[in-house]
């Protein structure tokens, strides 16, 4: 640890916040995924206050403020809240967010009432207790460090070995009940591995803003894969990022560490959210548009070629008139089919260029594919019962059937 | 009015505020909303402070107003992206709004004693010692703002009590009839961020989310139908407020944390003995029923004529 440690180009104890940043950022973000992904994102909230009673129980029994004794006592209670979240779950109707809304209060509650008891008593050592639930990344040592490393490294090699049991049991449990698992074990098992999180993180970034650190990378990992091999290990990758450019932006601004790594990871889960391929916000706009827009030149192009066949070729105003269209809306498409140079102009008379009109033609063989299969589809006999794809018939249903389709067609009229 | 009965009165008039409300988040599934809003205020708090330089209580209420209503909107809006979970939305949403203030506060505001204890988690034994005069009487400054809020959401709860019961139980079908689910689901929200901040300051942030959601999680095991359940919150915040009054005086020990954990007695009694839901009433019935099971195979499996005289 030491020597990665002086291999930064960072002051001392810059580079040990960095190391610890990045250390918990991977183990949040593997861990996170089975808190997100069973829709309990916010287990990491009622652990982290349930380590009040803990620190304030541990501080009673042995009198000592060390950090091992009160980490001690924060995992202890962390663990009895965990069990307790997932007993009320399991034997009631409550359902999981009630569940750790319940354990939540009642944990902070019982940790108000010692603190102030063990106040009350005049112990002149108590002062600052409740501190250790605002973390001090500051105050990290080298110590700190490489027992944050010998946690992350047990937990993240007990995910990897019981990967497949992990996964089954996450997505279906029923299933893996039925096949032999031990679902209770598991799911106290992967609730376990949660309560290590938070204890790794709660002197790094402190309780409450340990919840982003388990969610944030999850969330974002989500939105760029769809298997949980694949979200699991990127969603690691990306808690690392967050940790290590959020710890290196506060060393530079002077800023406390846990806020500025998690404004980083919300930045870095907003992006993912509007941007991601395929799911993002902006990306399904931008489809949308797309898709209409192409809907309505289509429409257009045909609406030409039809008012072409009946007679002779219409101004704009006629075509606006003919359609049924919004003028400034035809006036629109008309430029692009003309930058696109499928259209012919006239004078003021809409003619089709050759591309244009073979494109009219593409899509007019489409619609009445289309009207074919509807009419006629139950004549094809597939020969099984697929559900062909509106938008390309032909494609889908293949040259053969699509033929055959267009014979009953003509045969009928 | 004796000090006593101002503590126990405002955290009733809490537990009235916050009984009407936290049915329905515990039905919607956002229970923890409560929690999330209890941290997003923070910068809020800074702001007034950086604009006004005041830490007066209306004008705090106000700021910290604004954040929570962001913050529940913003959860609204992640969720209505359909690409995160209501979970990971308040999980994500409520700890930037709070890194936020943390920022703030080092940056712009650390040579003042701007911290959490004293602002937004407000201390209920200090409560009767702020007094505005009302009629002559001197009367709990908190009292009076808790009032206000009791009040508006009496009248919220009552006059849209169908239009909250429809969008809770059945979305789709509220749409069909032309109650909005959205528009509803965040003026419930709004409701719950407004009685939360002004709770806030005069009872703490902790006694507000537990009152919101421990009573009505209670309530939830102990019947199914909707008025019931919420006029059993509304009991079940009363007995926490009264019982943690006492049981705090008599061990000296934090009264919003007895308070807390009396709520919690009461939901391990009924998690036991609910006698619909609870976990004995349970096992009995499956006691029962493998019973009734086992009798049945016996009587199937006997070969004919020889259980005639049984």
């Amino acid at each position: 640890m030491g020597s990665l440690i002086d291999l930064l180009p960072l002051a001392y104890p810059d580079a040990v916040v960095v190391v610890g940043a990045a250390l918990l950022g991977m183990t949040a973000g593997a861990l996170g995924v089975f808190a997100v992904l069973r829709e309990r994102s916010l287990v990491g909230d009622a652990l982290a206050h349930s380590a009040l009673p803990g620190v304030a129980v541990a501080f009673l029994v042995t009198g000592a403020k060390d950090v091992g004794t009160l980490l001690a006592g924060a995992a202890c209670a962390g663990i009895v809240g965990a069990l307790m979240m997932v007993g009320i779950e399991r034997t009631s109707r409550i359902r999981p967010d009630a569940a750790i809304g319940v354990v939540l209060s009642s944990f902070f509650s019982l940790g108000i009432v010692l603190l102030t008891y063990i106040a009350s008593t005049n112990n002149a050592n108590q002062a600052g207790l409740e501190k250790y639930l605002f973390g001090q990344a500051a105050g990290l040592l080298e110590r700190d460090l490489i027992v944050m490393a010998i946690l992350s490294a047990i937990s993240l090699t007990l995910v990897a070995l019981l990967f497949r049991a992990l996964k089954t049991t996450l997505f279906d449990p029923n299933f893996a009940g039925s096949v032999g698992l031990p679902v209770r074990v598991l799911e106290v098992a992967m609730t376990a591995l949660l309560v290590v999180a938070v204890i790794v993180g709660l002197r790094t970034v402190g309780a409450i803003l340990m919840v982003a650190m388990l969610v944030v990378p999850t969330v974002a990992a989500r939105q760029l894969a769809g298997r949980l091999a694949v979200v699991l290990p990127v969603s690691a990758l990306i808690g690392a990022v967050v940790g290590v450019t959020g710890a290196l932006l506060s060393a530079r601004a002077e800023l406390p560490t846990g806020p500025v790594i998690v404004l980083v990871g919300f930045l870095v889960v907003m992006a993912c959210v509007l941007l991601a391929p395929g799911r993002g916000v902006i990306w399904r706009a931008r489809k949308l548009a797309r898709d209409r827009r192409r809907t309505l030149t289509e429409g257009v192009m045909v609406d030409i070629e039809t008012a072409i066949h009946a007679g002779p070729p219409p101004t704009a105003a006629e075509l606006a008139l003919v359609s049924g269209r919004d003028p400034r809306v035809l006036r629109r498409v008309l430029r692009r089919l003309d930058r696109e140079g499928m259209l012919a102009r006239d004078g003021d008379r809409l003619h089709l260029s050759e591309i244009g009109a073979a494109a009219a033609h593409a899509v007019l063989e489409r619609r009445n594919l289309w009207s074919a299969w509807l009419e006629h589809g139950w004549q094809l006999q597939l020969p099984d019962a697929r559900e062909p794809n509106p938008s390309d018939l032909r494609a889908s249903l293949g040259d053969h059937y699509a033929d055959r389709l267009q014979a009953l067609a003509v045969k009928e009229s | 009015m004796s000090d006593n009965l101002s503590i126990i009165l405002t955290a009733g008039l809490v537990a009235t505020a916050a009984g009407l409300l936290g049915p329905f988040l515990v039905l919607r599934r956002v229970a923890l909303t409560s929690d999330a809003v209890s941290h997003a205020v923070l910068p809020g708090i800074v702001v007034i402070w950086l604009i006004f330089h005041t830490r007066a209580p209306l004008p705090v209420i106000g700021g910290a107003a604004v954040f929570a209503i962001l913050c529940v909107l913003a959860i609204d809006a992640l969720k209505g992206t359909n690409l995160v979970r209501g979970d990971a939305a308040i999980a994500l949403v409520f700890p930037a709004l709070f890194s936020v203030g943390v920022l703030g506060i080092t940056r712009y505001a650390s040579d003042i004693h701007l911290d959490l204890d004293s602002t937004i988690y407000g201390e209920i034994a200090f409560s009767p010692f702020e007094t505005l005069p009302i009629a002559g009487v001197e009367i709990a400054r908190s009292i009076v703002l808790l009032s206000g809020v009791a009040l508006v959401n009496i009248l919220l709860v009552v006059l849209l009590w169908k239009e909250f019961k429809a969008t809770t139980f059945d979305p789709e079908f509220s749409r069909t009839i032309g109650i909005s689910p959205k528009l509803l689901s965040r003026l419930l929200l709004v409701a719950v961020a407004i009685t939360a901040v002004t709770a806030f300051e005069s009872v703490g942030a902790i006694l507000v989310v537990t009152l919101l959601i421990v009573p009505a999680t209670t309530a939830y095991l102990l019947t199914d139908r909707l008025w019931l359940m919420v006029a059993t919150t509304l009991a079940i915040g009363w007995i926490s407020a009264v019982a943690g009054y006492w049981g705090a005086v008599s061990v000296d020990a934090s009264i919003a944390g007895a308070m807390g954990l009396v709520a919690a007695l009461c939901f391990a009694i009924a998690l036991f003995v609910s006698p619909s839901y609870g976990l004995i009433a349970r096992s009995l019935q499956r006691r029962r029923r493998s019973r009734s099971v086992q009798r049945e195979l016996a009587l199937a499996v006997k070969p004919q004529g020889a259980g005639a005289d049984t």
